[in-house]
């Protein structure tokens, strides 16, 4: 057998002893588990500012630490940074390349990123009198699809060509690349200490990544399809996906399996962006069929319903204060709900 | 993994291997903890307790006078 058969098949072993393994410690399961738990409530949110300013669809949006402040990108090649509270446009940044897919705004407020089909993670000064442009991190061969900050000095980047990586903003050069995905890695999400990263990619998988040592430290099996959103839970002990198989899924980092699906049989259309609420307890999914479904994350069930906005919803964010939840979509309009 | 050339799949197998040795937490231990963390935190997570959006910053606090 040729050595290349020999290794196929030992990662199939393994692999079916990674599932005996998960198997052998799932004693329970979340319904018995949280059955003594009451049910949330109907959630019934009202739209507090539709933000109008965009000309083209929206992909991307994130948070400021300071709970008011806000990026969005759109394929009209501006990021805009806006007061939540006014509704009003603080900057406007524009983008060399109109075909952005993320952006990020770093803990400090100091600096916002963006990135997309050109294969580039930009990253700009907000507090220069004039905004600049402080690094291009160019490395990447394929599209940037998530971008987020660890610090001002230190950025992690998803990518179309298989790979994350951590880059240092002072060199601009990658300082470790995380290897393992086989499809266009689609999301990333921090854990809450900083020390680990979760991606989702196409090849349906879910992965865990000790930042430091660069090891990819577990795969979370069960979506039949292209994982587009993916959140750690506020604890850390758990995350969230979201998958164009029309679900989400949570999987507990310590029992290292799924410990449920959010899936309906009316819903038919992939969940394109995902946020929790302040302690993790709802899920905020936004799907291709124009909607914001609200789950109970520890029932499974759907408890709300967010209509409203005219295409895809491509992006959703709840502030680190949990005090609202923010949709963007294509139809080029950002809502805040609460 | 049929796109993975030798050392790729050398280094897939020797993740997997790695993956395998995690020490996994029962679910009988793993899940109530789970729970245990947002039933604390369901106090503080304004979607669940109307108290703490008593002060909605997207709520006008104040009713309009008429002059």
């Amino acid at each position: 057998m040729g050595e290349m058969e020999q290794m196929k098949k030992e990662a199939e072993a393994l692999k079916t002893q990674i599932e005996a393994a998960r198997k052998a410690v799932h004693d329970t399961d979340m319904a018995s588990a949280a059955s003594g738990v009451a049910p949330a409530p109907r959630v019934q949110l009202k739209t507090r500012r539709n933000l109008k300013g965009h000309l083209a669809k929206i992909y991307a949006m994130h948070w400021s630490t300071d709970n008011r402040l806000m990026v969005s990108a759109s394929q009209d090649g501006k990021l805009l940074i806006w007061d939540s509270h006014s509704g009003n446009k603080v900057n406007a940044v524009p983008l060399k390349s109109s075909w952005v897919m993320t952006c990020a705004y770093a803990p400090s407020g100091n600096l916002v990123a963006s990135g997309g089909l050109d294969n580039m993670c930009t990253v700009y000064n907000l507090k220069t009198p004039v905004i600049k442009t402080v690094k291009e991190l160019d490395a990447h061969t394929g599209y940037l699809s998530c971008a987020r900050f660890l610090s001002d000095t230190e950025v992690l980047t998803a990518s179309g060509d298989t790979t994350c990586a951590l880059w240092d903003l002072e060199t601009g050069k990658q300082k470790t690349v995380f290897l393992n995905h086989v499809g266009d890695c689609m999301c990333l999400s921090l854990s809450p200490d900083m020390n680990s990263f979760v991606s989702g990619a196409c090849d349906s998988l879910a992965k865990l990544w000790d930042i430091r040592d660069g090891q990819c430290k577990q795969t979370f099996l069960g979506h039949t399809s292209d994982i587009n959103a993916i959140s750690f839970y506020p604890g850390g002990n758990a995350i969230i996906t979201g998958s164009d198989d029309c679900t989400c899924k949570m999987y507990d980092l310590r029992a290292d399996q799924e410990l449920i699906t959010y899936q309906d049989a009316a819903l038919n259309s992939g969940v394109t962006s995902l946020a929790l609420s302040m302690s993790g307890r709802l899920i905020f999914a936004g799907y291709d069929d124009f909607n914001c479904n609200i789950w109970d994350s520890l029932k499974g069930e759907k408890v709300g319903v967010l209509s409203g906005h005219d295409n895809r919803v491509s992006c959703t964010g709840v502030p680190p204060d949990g005090m609202c939840v923010c949709t963007g979509s294509w139809d080029s309009f950002l809502k805040i709900w609460n | 993994m049929d796109e993975l050339d030798e050392t790729q799949l050398k280094n897939h197998v020797d993740s997997l291997k790695q993956q395998l040795q995690f020490n996994r937490e029962k679910t009988s231990v793993a899940i109530p903890e789970l729970t245990k963390w947002i039933e604390e935190k369901i106090n503080e997570d304004p979607f669940l307790n109307p108290d703490v959006l008593k002060d909605n910053p997207w709520v006008e606090s104040s009713k309009c006078v008429i002059i």
